[in-house]
């Protein structure tokens, strides 16, 4: 029944187009991905893409180890040396570009020091070349400290608790920071949101047919006159739309993970996450953060998936049920922006889609007097209603009456 | 085997589409007979368990038989009107897919698709796509996927509409040789069909049960008798005006009509033998002819 039920899914015409979509969309998200890693050669020109990639990770990997304070110093005196260079100091793009060349390697842990050295709510591009080794050393004391000075300034509106949280948290990330080359990762983590989103609309269009196909083809009266038509038949076409929603998405998930490390390079996985989110609360290495959008994205492709389904199942509508994930993954976002609903957003099914902006943004919820953050709320919630909503549809489907 | 509808009422926002129906089945052809809207296809939709009753009651042996669920459907075989199927599929895969929301294992299906492909005559097109078939085709295929689980019991609603002469005769023989030892319920708006293979027949109309019998019942239920005679062209509208003609034929010298009345119509009437499309025009009259009803 369930291989059947595959079947009628992918021998229409529009589904399988569907497909083929998804894999141009794969292509072009891969190639956007790829092309934001950037290499500057020595003569200042730019390479992006593989060729850059083995170029910045063989550069960077120069610092690989931990940041400890001696590096830091060695980082800021480096970075001197290089500024005192004739090409620093030249008007020249081009003698610039081969400047900037030479402080890739050193890039991410320069970064680090100039969020440390930076106002709050600003970044300053040049904070590394206004300090002194000595001062360099108290980089990882500077985030907490900055924290606390913010927290303390009366701009902000947290709780006592959610204040308490976030110093504890911001204490207890572990230093000095491994360092490696993780752009590949970077990468892929900047971009997996968008790949995710349109994943998600694809696989509710691929779903959306499941339960209204049997009212539009008037396979109706057959199906539910059938020995298995009101309970095991249900459960093959639910089964059909949660395996396609999960094998869609574990692998097309793969295959952009598998692309964009194999040609940018999977290393730099254990590194933290405060390489490319300083002021992140979480602290998780890329890997991590990575497991956790994937499964933000997993639960919110399933939410979309069922709400497709059980629309399809009670309106016998496929248009209808094409519609629900546009609505639930694009229209929220799109409601939040030009209605202000302060902290309702945050739940919004939109946002297991967007883990990436939550792993950056510090977004806490009160749960029964503890803080925690918003995502290890969201996951388990959402995924939650799809257990609940899997009997709503198996009852809602196996009632349907055809006059 | 027995089925028995009991006061069994379906209402519909605004109206009733059957009314208080009381009816035992046991094995045989049961003809179902009625214009359009007569409440034929509801009927047989509540004994598919397709639609609940309103009121009243479907036993299958005494049990209710939307209680019994699953165990019920598994004896019955339904080819409904406006027969609806998966296009893309094949007719071996489109049967293997019914077979086994019959739950008849793979094993089993087979066989049994092998037989009923072969059994309908469709052995040819077995590997065409359901809708790359002819309107035969399907109906065929439809009877194929309704005999599946060799159903005791066989609902076939209007399954000769639409097919051309030579399909429906070869059709009326198919359903006539599958309706040995089982209770099959024929509905159809088309005399013929059950004149010939029904033991029993119901006339629906307006949700109601009118009367029910074997052919020659039904057809001395009619009080009033039929009459052929010729008459003159131009007296043909004053005829209509005054009878109910279940036939005009026109010949050379007029017109020959059947005329249904208590008295004789005109001097050179003669009587003649009822026949069921009298009956179904005397009963259903001006509807009878409506739409695709052949009467």
């Amino acid at each position: 029944m369930l291989w059947f039920e595959m079947k009628k899914v992918f021998c229409k015409f529009k589904n399988r187009m569907a497909v083929v979509l998804l894999l141009i969309i794969l292509a072009a998200v891969s190639m956007l991905t790829m092309n934001r890693v950037e290499y500057v050669g020595s003569d200042g020109s730019h390479v992006s893409g593989i060729l850059g990639a083995r170029s910045l990770r063989a550069e960077k990997n120069k610092w690989k180890g931990e940041v400890t304070q001696d590096v830091l110093e060695a980082v800021v005196r480096e970075n001197d040396a290089i500024n005192r260079s004739p090409d620093s100091k030249s008007d020249k793009i081009e003698e610039l570009n081969k400047a900037y060349a030479k402080k890739q390697g050193f890039s991410d842990i320069a970064e680090l020091i100039n969020s440390a050295f930076s106002e709050w709510r600003d970044y300053d591009y040049f904070a590394i070349d206004n300090i002194s080794a000595e001062e360099a050393k108290s980089v990882y004391e500077r985030r907490v400290s900055n924290l606390k000075q913010y927290l303390g300034s009366g701009e902000e509106a947290f709780t006592d608790s959610e204040k308490d949280y976030l110093i504890k948290k911001y204490e207890d990330l572990q230093t000095p920071f491994y360092y490696e080359y993780s752009d590949g990762w970077s990468a892929l983590l900047q971009n997996i949101s968008t790949f995710i989103l349109m994943l998600a609309l694809v696989i509710g269009f691929l779903v959306a047919g499941i339960f209204s196909g049997e009212f539009q083809t008037k396979a109706d009266a057959i199906f539910f006159s059938s020995r298995l038509g009101r309970n095991r038949a249900v459960l093959a076409k639910m089964g059909a739309g949660f395996l396609i929603a999960t094998v869609f998405y574990v692998v097309f998930v793969l295959l952009y993970t598998f692309i964009v490390l194999l040609a940018l390079g999977a290393d730099g996985a254990n590194c933290p996450i405060q390489f490319d989110m300083w002021r992140s609360l979480y602290n998780i290495t890329f890997f991590q953060a990575y497991l956790l959008i994937v499964t933000g994205g997993y639960v919110g492709t399933l939410f979309a998936a069922t709400l497709s389904m059980l629309a399809s199942a009670v309106t016998r509508s496929t248009a209808t049920a094409i519609i629900v994930p546009f609505v639930v993954l694009c229209a929220f976002p799109f409601l939040s922006r030009v209605i202000t609903l302060p902290g309702i957003c945050s739940f919004f099914p939109d946002q297991l889609l967007e883990v990436y902006i939550t792993i950056k943004d510090w977004v806490l919820v009160g749960l029964g007097g503890k803080v925690v953050d918003v995502v290890n709320v969201l996951i388990p919630v959402y995924a939650a209603v799809c257990l609940l909503l899997a009997p709503v549809l198996y009852k809602v489907y196996r009632k349907a009456q055809v006059a | 085997m027995e089925l028995e509808f009991k006061d069994l009422t379906k209402k519909f926002a605004g109206f009733t589409a059957v009314n208080h129906i009381n009816l035992v089945m046991a094995n045989g052809v049961y003809g179902l007979l009625g214009v359009n809207g007569a409440g034929k296809t509801t009927l047989m939709r509540m004994l598919c368990t397709l639609l609940v009753p309103t009121s009243g009651t479907i036993t299958y042996n005494g049990k209710n038989i939307f209680k019994m669920d699953g165990e019920y459907r598994k004896r019955l075989g339904y080819l409904p009107q406006e027969f609806g199927f998966y296009p893309e599929f094949t007719v071996q895969d489109y049967l293997m897919y019914i077979a086994s929301i019959k739950g008849i294992r793979p094993v089993v299906a087979r066989k049994r698709v092998k037989q009923l492909i072969d059994k309908v005559g469709l052995s040819k097109a077995a590997g065409k796509k359901m809708k790359k078939l002819s309107g035969g085709m399907k109906r065929r295929a439809g009877v194929a996927q309704a005999m599946l689980n060799d159903p005791e019991i066989l609902v076939l609603d209007e399954p000769t509409a639409g097919l051309d002469p030579n399909e429906r005769i070869r059709f009326r023989n198919l359903i006539s040789e599958l309706s040995e030892d089982r209770l099959v319920l024929l509905s159809t708006h088309i005399v013929s069909d059950i004149e010939y293979i029904a033991n029993e027949i119901w006339l629906m109309k307006d949700g109601s049960l009118m009367h029910k019998g074997t052919v020659d019942e039904i057809i001395n239920s009619m009080p009033e008798r039929v009459w052929q005679c010729f008459v003159g062209r131009e007296m043909v509208p004053e005829y209509m005006r005054q009878y109910k003609i279940s036939n005009m034929k026109a010949e050379p010298q007029g017109v020959e009509l059947r005329i249904i009345a208590n008295e004789k119509p005109s001097e050179n009437a003669r009587s003649a033998e009822a026949s069921l499309e009298d009956v179904f025009l005397y009963y259903f009259g001006e509807k009878a002819g409506e739409e695709d009803a052949v009467v």
